[in-house]
């Protein structure tokens, strides 16, 4: 197990500036996952502390010491490919012990790190098949698995999941968690799904453009989003985001004072149906999704911006009522900084 | 007066029309392959059988006398005539060193151009030119560079102080020199071959086994070039298939001399042919050149299947 720590990191491809200023703090044993919309860097960070990529500026460290100019081997790193990168030529064995095969270690030692490794993955049955045998799933454990054989200080993940249907993906996530649970190494995890960042990680970093946004437990990054960006990132369905002009009588009259300018955040989640006299906005329904456990309300507000609610139970009413929409004061988001970043968007 | 319409509803069943949708189809299909198969019979199965037909006889084309001279043709070639087994040596030796010298070119080329950088078009343009430069003009600037004494290349190898052969009209230089050439004019065509599976393989692969500790030698010798086998593999058919069949390489640079030292299979046919007019035996060595060419692509084939499974 080892330390991470990121300290101004940057690299340019040419004068493409990708990653940005990056100085992050990941504890020995922390699972970590980088998160954020295509093309934030977060593949490209991840890759910079596998030394896949060089680092353009400042200072990578793991475990203490420095590693800008080390090796991508030497740097006590195992990585899982988005694609696994299973050599297709090799057995599952092979596969898994491809890495301590170049480095000359003893064949029977090979063996019972293999066996040892597959024992933990129950791959034990699929040692001798080619990986074209295997079906995704399988594919995605062995590609887990040589990088435990690898025996790193810290495992990187690079989007592993997003090969896999559905629910395989729950499936794969919550086997990622007990690996973690059971080796307790360091992981560095990275996703576009923020479903799959806010149920492995311990801390997550928000990226956009090559630049940190937030870095918080899903629930600090859930309930207490820095910005508007992190606040509409992080949640499904993504918070609703109103003029505070619209809300702010009724909000600091509920003991939640909304300053001028600001943007209010309401999660769709957090929204009720009420009263007339204890509603905060009131529009037109103009269209229902059934999901099953629960209805999504799309509603106009006077202004003509749409708005989202999930309303829970069987009676959501139809399209074209006019409703009462309230708020819980202490759940309402308050953002004073981002209404020029709103109005850009 | 309703039951009476229904019943004379059902007699009146339309009859299927001739014309189906299967077999309007049909029709057509056979229309658009049409030419290429009535090409096909005429250019390509209508001479094989007539070869088949003429290597069953003793057909003098002078004369224009034709007899049915049953297999004698084959044994003449196969049993009696020392010639052909001399041919077929030489068409061996042309192959074994053609073939692998062209083939570790190629990879070495291929590699060395396979990703982007400062002068890799221009030099992969350098390296594919001659497959596609007139075969003439190749062996004629050959034939000059190859001379005794004044040919450039050893005018070159008098610069550092080794005295060259007389490549083209010494026995045992001439097939060495008749390999290199072709070898040389035909490399970039296997280069491409060899390039395109090079990019063809992911990435990824690479950076994994980096990751793991390998060096630039293992990664080659343990991830990309098993990788490459199917490639490899129609590469090296093709290219023995080709190096079988060379006829004009041949013809240009030695005429199949000196002494028959790079007398191949195709310009021995040539040369009986349309040199000594023995027409029947010529047809009995060009089936037998395709029956060698067949069972090239046989194991081919066989070799493909057995690696894709």
């Amino acid at each position: 197990m080892s330390s991470l720590t990121l300290r101004n990191l940057t690299k340019s491809f040419g004068k493409t500036d990708v990653i940005r200023g990056v100085s992050l703090d990941v504890e020995e044993g922390e699972f970590v996952v980088f998160v954020g919309p295509s093309g934030c860097g977060k593949s490209t960070l991840l890759r910079m502390i596998a030394g896949l990529e060089d680092v353009s500026g400042g200072d990578l460290m793991i475990g203490g010491q420095r590693m800008n100019d080390v090796q991508a081997a030497k740097r006590g790193v195992a990585m899982v490919f988005q694609s696994y990168a299973l050599y297709p030529h090799l057995t599952v064995r092979q596969n898994m012990g491809f890495g301590l095969k170049v480095r000359k270690v003893p064949a029977a030692d090979i063996a019972r790190q293999v066996d040892e490794a597959a024992a933990v993955l129950k791959l034990d049955a699929l040692l001798d098949r080619y990986p074209r045998e295997l079906s995704g799933g399988q594919r995605q454990r062995v590609a887990i698995g040589r990088a435990i054989v690898a025996s790193p200080e810290v495992f990187l993940f690079d989007e592993p999941l997003s090969n896999l249907d559905a629910e395989l993906r729950v499936h794969m996530r919550a086997e990622i968690a007990a690996l973690h649970r059971r080796l307790g190494n360091t992981m560095v995890y990275v996703t576009h799904d923020q479903i799959e960042a806010m149920t492995l990680a311990d801390r997550i970093v928000v990226l956009r453009d090559g630049r940190v946004e937030q870095v918080g437990t899903p629930r600090e990054l859930y309930e207490s989003p820095a910005n508007t960006f992190v606040a509409q990132f992080i949640g499904s369905p993504k918070m609703n985001l109103v003029d505070g002009g619209a809300v702010a009588d009724r909000l600091s009259a509920l003991g939640r004072p909304v300053p001028e300018g600001a943007l209010v955040g309401l999660r769709p989640e957090h929204l009720q149906l009420v009263p007339a006299d204890q509603a905060i906005l009131g529009g037109r329904l103009v269209t229902s999704e059934y999901t099953g456990a629960d209805t999504l309300l799309h509603v106009e507000l006077a202004d003509g911006e749409v708005l989202l609610m999930v309303h829970q139970g069987s009676d959501a009413p139809e399209p074209g009522a006019d409703l009462s929409i309230g708020i819980d004061p202490a759940l309402a988001h308050i953002f004073e900084q981002d209404v020029a970043a709103k109005n850009a968007a | 007066m309703a039951v009476t319409d229904t019943t004379e509803t059902t007699a009146r069943k339309p009859r299927a029309p001739w014309l189906t949708l299967r077999r309007r189809e049909a029709i057509e299909g056979w229309l658009f392959v049409s030419p290429t198969l009535i090409g096909f019979l005429i250019f390509f199965l209508g001479p094989l059988i007539a070869v088949v037909f003429y290597s069953l006889t003793e057909w003098n084309l002078l004369s224009q006398k034709s007899t049915y001279v049953g297999l004698a043709n084959y044994t003449d070639a196969l049993r009696d005539n020392p010639d052909f087994w001399h041919v077929i040596r030489n068409s061996v030796i042309f192959a074994a060193g053609l073939v692998p010298l062209n083939m570790a070119l190629a990879l070495g080329l291929a590699v060395a151009l396979c990703r982007p950088g400062k002068g890799v078009v221009f030099f992969r343009t350098v390296f594919f030119a001659p497959v596609i430069t007139s075969a003439v003009a190749w062996a004629i600037v050959w034939k000059f560079l190859l001379q005794g004494e004044a040919g450039a290349v050893n005018q070159m190898l008098a610069g550092i102080g080794i005295d060259g052969p007389n490549w083209l009209r010494e026995p045992n230089w001439a097939m060495f020199a008749v390999i290199v050439t072709r070898v040389i004019k035909m490399v970039g065509l296997n280069m491409i071959l060899y390039i395109a599976a090079l990019q063809a393989v992911p990435r990824d692969y690479e950076e994994a086994a980096r990751l793991e500790g390998a060096n630039s030698w293992q990664i080659f010798r343990m991830v990309t070039w098993p990788l490459l086998a199917p490639t490899t593999l129609i590469i090296m058919v093709i290219t023995t298939i080709g190096s079988f069949k060379v006829f004009d390489h041949i013809y240009l640079m030695t005429g199949g001399g000196p002494e028959n030292g790079t007398l191949v299979l195709a310009y021995y046919i040539y040369e009986q042919a349309f040199e000594f007019f023995n027409i029947g035996y010529a047809a009995a060595l060009a089936i037998i050149m395709f029956v060698i060419v067949l069972a090239l692509t046989v194991v081919q084939l066989l070799l493909r299947q057995k690696g894709s499974s």
